[in-house]
């Protein structure tokens, strides 16, 4: 440092690679730097939303968090316990935690598995621009739209799917694209094992293996003719629709149905079919209004300004000839979920709400969510292709950032806290937990309809008889009074499975009170005088 | 004639200034006399005069105050003229709106008093800053390598085909905000010494006292003049970073309009960091006895399911702007019917083609030009309300169609030799300026279509929302222009007036064209050599 009197200025002197060497080191550092900030920023999110309860907002999150616990701890524990409702790994992922009350309670058991996703997706956004012969700035940038991200950083706070599927996928095209790249088999039976993995947590992975299946097979009749097509495919959807297959497996075998998971009565079919009967599916048959629908919850979820950019970018990105055409085909994948949500919403077969557009709810808002990473990747893209506006524009996008952190504008948690996503139950789980705990006898409670506040209570797995409990589901709905004392139910709602074969039962006339009415459920209690005939629930060596 | 050719550039610039000066004096809103309290608050001042909407009333209620009453407080008779957009604290009434336009207009106050036109000469002092914009946007243009014929005509864009006309012709913070970002930009780029640098960061502290996203809209530029407070030198095999001390201290021109706008504070609200458009009590009326009806009083709270205080957040500067209202306000911004700049003034968009013509051709300063432009753009459209109440197109993006305007100076420099181009561009143009002199000419009260809708409702007669509610105004034979009202009222209509100034504009501007057309390359070139 130098200070010259005459001019009042003071001089500092680097070395001319002083730059470069930073930047090499970084470059050199990446992954490390970043598993680094991401798990920072991951584990600060968590605790942030664990404070202050809105971990746990979701209704989902709740439900995701008990199928996983009736494995291990319930009163019939087993894998059966993992219905055919949600699709299976995120329950089985769990496993290894959610036998601990806390991991449970406190929603880290699922959260978890979102919070490594969302260090993964994020260092894999930045070695797919890489890949993509993008700059660090532009790297970095990339990483920085996808760890800003309000929604995301949410929703890898809670135990929903999201974050697994947005790493799974993005992945499992990330490997998609370095196969169209290099071409070395690895990479089409790592990218096949990824989507694989993206089938069994949502249906967003069976079109994105669909998509991509037609991707390989475009690029490898381009290149080399249908026999080598008839062989690439083969591999990849052998090992790429394992998880489908297992799926299928699944359902045969636990409910004597392949297609359970379609034609069951709590399949997302027969509930969507229920709002086409109430006239509140009006994306059905309605292309137009299906995108506008999608647009939107990309919109809200990643906010205006970032999704233009991102269009640019993608642009760019499709008609930059410096890129080989397979690996800019490739990139097509990026945009399957944009398709899949789509489809989705126009086949009827997904109900997605947005404030002043359709209902006045953000019910399933965070369907949106899915391009996150992909417009992360074509933003990065931009930055290196406007090199002289990167400032502009990154200055640009940390404003409206500040903006959106300064109001906590999510419209997940909206989401999450308003509407039929967020059921806040705390009053008759409350109840529950202050009148059943260290008490005599079970609660008989649907947990098709209620899990919320199966998890909320704070009582164990146990204490339920549901439906999932087999043989004790079928002798205390045939005699309540002799095990159950208490009965979870929404009164005349023959949707609530307790209540549709408890109807006419006598002995939940006669013997049981109503105590209380709440506004998602009822609760009955069995009458004083009948308390002390109620007995401990047989052992069952054979309970199927 | 050798005197003509001496003077040609001088005697050209004062004939385009002469052209501007007589569309605003011909077009700026008003009416004779110097209005009291008492009057200010008749229809006749108001709604149907050139007090229509709040923004106004507010900020001409403070000048009135402190020219009138030598106080930052309102008598009731004067809170009563501004209410709603009136507040209440310590038991006065008080301006709810930054203070500095209303300083700033003191002077044309003053002299129209003398000259019994109070409110006039405030709104034509006023317009005097629309004026300047025009030429500022031409230096720059000129600056920016665009050929001064074209910076010319773009000047006329920015003025008379935007909504920018229509707020030149009021009492409103938008001209005098465009004027201070266009100084500031322009003394960054014409100068790089120590007193610009002053300058630079008095002006900018000042735009905050006029309109506080300024302190949003100017950043741009103050980024650009920080780093002119270092120069990075090579040395052999070594980088030299020197920090002027001077250029640093030259950041202390922010203290002078801080401590006036603080004092300001503490004077009006008791408390220097109180700002106008903080939590203040807002009064609905005023009663007869003087007393305030507060809006608090009249509202009852309302609350969300599930929603707890803890999770709101504090109310600031940054929860008023909300990212998720910005799918709306694009839309509303850029192409509703009732606001949209694709409606209003379809001219501006060429400057979009402005900008990839000068990406292209490296024009300098465009992350700064272009960073206005966003921080306009994406700050109001995150606003709660981008239609800015009732008014006259998107006014809060005035700042951003000066710029779009250089960009237009440097496109039309380009394709001047495009004829089917420079056809295109006058047909937009023209399109433009007949929209926008309806605006000027007639009244800023548009509601938003939302509101148009409700009011059809309410009052069973259609609510006009687009520019054809300033059409049914011409027809009703009304122009809130102070030259139509006094004097050419009597001897013309007022789509007669209406027609003479728009086509006397687009004449004018049609001239400018043909004769850009018409001359070579090589007598424009060579730096603003021409006298247009």
């Amino acid at each position: 440092m130098h200070f010259d009197p005459r001019t009042w200025t003071i001089s500092f002197g680097f070395r001319e690679n002083l730059l470069q060497d930073i930047k090499h080191f970084i470059e050199k550092k990446a992954t490390l730097l970043l598993f680094f900030i991401l798990t920072m920023v991951s584990i600060t999110s968590f605790l942030f939303y664990y404070a202050n309860g809105l971990g746990l907002a979701y209704n989902d999150a709740r439900s995701h968090l008990d199928i996983g616990r009736r494995v291990v701890e319930n009163l019939k524990p087993g894998f059966a316990q993992l219905g055919s409702v949600w699709l299976p790994l995120p329950h089985l992922l769990m496993m290894f935690t959610i036998w601990n009350d806390f991991m449970w309670h406190s929603g880290l058991s699922g959260a978890l598995q979102s919070m490594v996703s969302f260090i993964v997706t994020g260092i894999i956004i930045y070695q797919f621009l890489k890949k993509l012969q993008v700059d660090l700035f532009g790297r970095l940038v990339g990483v920085l739209i996808f760890i800003f991200n309000l929604n995301i950083l949410y929703m890898q706070s809670t135990a929903m799917t999201e974050l697994l599927l947005l790493g799974t996928m993005t992945v499992g095209v990330y490997e998609l694209m370095m196969w169209h790249k290099e071409e070395k088999l690895v990479y089409l039976i790592r990218s096949a094992f990824w989507i694989m993995l993206s089938t069994l947590i949502r249906y967003d992975g069976w079109f994105l293996f669909i998509f991509a299946a037609g991707l390989i097979a475009f690029h490898t009749i381009r290149k080399y003719g249908y026999k080598t097509t008839e062989g690439v495919l083969v591999l990849f959807c052998t090992l790429g629709g394992f998880g489908i297959f297992l799926w299928l497996v699944w359902n045969q075998l636990i409910f004597k149905d392949a297609f359970y998971f379609i034609s069951g009565p709590y399949s997302a079919a027969a509930q969507q079919n229920q709002l086409a009967q109430a006239g509140v599916l009006a994306t059905k048959k309605n292309l137009p209004l299906s995108l506008q629908t999608y647009i939107y919850a990309l919109v809200y979820n990643a906010n205006l300004f970032i999704v233009l950019l991102s269009c640019f970018g993608a642009v760019l990105l499709w008609f930059d000839k410096k890129i080989q055409s397979s690996v800019r085909i490739a990139t097509f994948a990026l945009i399957a979920p944009f398709f899949f949500n789509v489809l989705a919403l126009y086949l009827g077969q997904s109900v997605l709400f947005v404030q002043g557009l359709s209902g006045t709810s953000w019910f399933n808002v965070r369907y949106g969510l899915m391009m996150i990473p992909s417009i992360a990747i074509f933003v990065g893209y931009l930055f290196n292709r406007l090199k002289s506006l990167r400032f502009l524009l990154l200055g640009l996008v940390l404003f409206v950032s500040i903006f959106t952190f300064a109001n906590k504008d999510a419209v997940t948690i909206d989401d999450a806290r308003v509407g039929a996503s967020g059921k806040n139950v705390s009053e008759v789980s409350g109840w529950l937990r202050d009148h059943a705990t260290n008490q005599n006898g079970y609660v008989l409670i649907s947990v098709a309809s209620h899990d919320a506040i199966v998890f909320s209570s704070g009582l164990p797995m146990k204490k339920f008889i549901h439906e999932g409990t087999g043989q004790y589901w079928d002798l205390a709905t045939a005699h309540p009074e002799k095990w159950v004392r208490w009965i979870i139910v929404r009164t005349h709602d023959t949707n609530d499975l307790t209540y549709k074969v408890l109807q006419f039962n006598p002995a939940f006339n006669q013997k049981y009170t109503l105590v209380n009415h709440f506004p998602f459920a009822d609760i009955y209690e069995l009458k004083s005088q009948y308390v002390p005939d109620l007995e401990p629930l047989p052992v069952l060596t054979d309970n199927k | 004639m050798k005197f003509l050719i001496k003077y040609k550039k001088i005697l050209g610039n004062l004939l385009f200034l002469l052209f501007i000066a007589s569309i605003l004096l011909l077009s700026v809103r008003g009416l004779p006399g110097n209005p009291t309290p008492t009057e200010l608050n008749t229809t006749y001042w108001k709604d149907n005069g050139p007090f229509e909407l709040s923004p106004e009333r507010g900020r001409f209620a403070l000048l009135y105050s402190i020219v009138e009453n030598h106080s930052f407080n309102f008598q009731p008779g004067i809170a009563k003229f501004t209410a709603p957009d009136v507040g209440y604290m310590n038991h006065q009434y008080v301006s709810i709106f930054a203070p500095s336009v209303s300083f700033v207009a003191i002077p044309g106050y003053i002299l129209g008093k003398y000259f019994d036109i109070s409110q006039f000469g405030t709104y034509i002092w006023l317009a005097l800053f629309a004026l300047l914009n025009v030429f500022l946007i031409r230096m720059i243009a000129i600056r920016l390598g665009a050929a001064p014929l074209a910076a010319s005509l773009a000047g006329i864009a920015f003025l008379f085909a935007t909504p920018a006309f229509a707020y030149a012709v009021t009492i409103y913070e938008h001209h005098v905000s465009t004027f201070l970002i266009l100084l500031t930009f322009y003394l960054l780029i014409r100068y790089n010494n120590l007193f610009s640098l002053a300058a630079i960061w008095l002006l900018y502290a000042f735009s905050f006292t006029v309109d506080y996203p300024n302190i949003f809209l100017i950043f741009p530029i103050a980024i650009a003049a920080f780093f002119r407070i270092s120069t990075v030198q090579e040395v052999g095999k070594k980088i030299l970073l020197h920090i002027s001390l001077p250029r640093v201290l030259a950041m202390a021109g922010v203290i002078i309009p801080l401590l006036l706008f603080l004092w300001f504070n503490k004077v009006a609200y008791g408390n220097p960091f109180q700002l106008s458009a903080g939590s203040i009590a807002r009064v609905i009326s005023v009663k007869p006895n003087g007393a305030p009806v507060l809006l608090a009083d009249i509202s009852k709270p309302t609350s969300l399911p599930q929603v707890t205080k803890r999770d709101e957040a504090q109310g600031s500067i940054f929860t008023a702007f909300k990212p998720r209202n910005m799918l709306n306000g694009f839309y509303i911004l850029l192409v509703s019917p009732d606001r949209g700049v694709l409606v209003f003034t379809p001219v501006m968009l060429l400057g979009i083609i402005g900008i990839l013509i000068a990406n292209k051709k490296k024009v300098p300063y465009m992350s700064v030009l272009l960073g206005i432009i966003g921080f306009d753009l994406l700050l109001y459209s995150m606003w709660g309300d981008p239609y800015g109440g009732w008014a006259f197109g998107a006014r809060y993006l005035i700042p951003a169609y000066a710029i779009l305007a250089i960009y237009i100076a440097i496109l039309l420099t380009y394709w001047r030799k495009n004829n089917i181009f420079l056809l295109f561009f006058f047909t937009i143009f023209s399109y433009s300026v007949v929209v926008n002199t309806l605006g000027a000419l007639t009244s800023n009260s548009n509601p938003p279509k939302v509101e148009a809708e409700s009011l059809s409702q309410l009052s069973d007669q259609e609510q006009s929302y687009t520019y054809a509610r300033n059409i049914s105004e011409l027809n009703s034979n009304n122009s809130k222009s102070y030259i139509f009202q006094t004097y050419a009222g009597s001897y013309i209509s007022a789509w007669s007036y209406y027609t003479y100034i728009t086509i006397f504009i687009v004449a004018v501007a049609a001239f400018f064209i043909v004769y850009f057309q018409a001359v070579t390359r090589e007598e424009l070139g060579e730096g603003g050599q021409h006298a247009l």
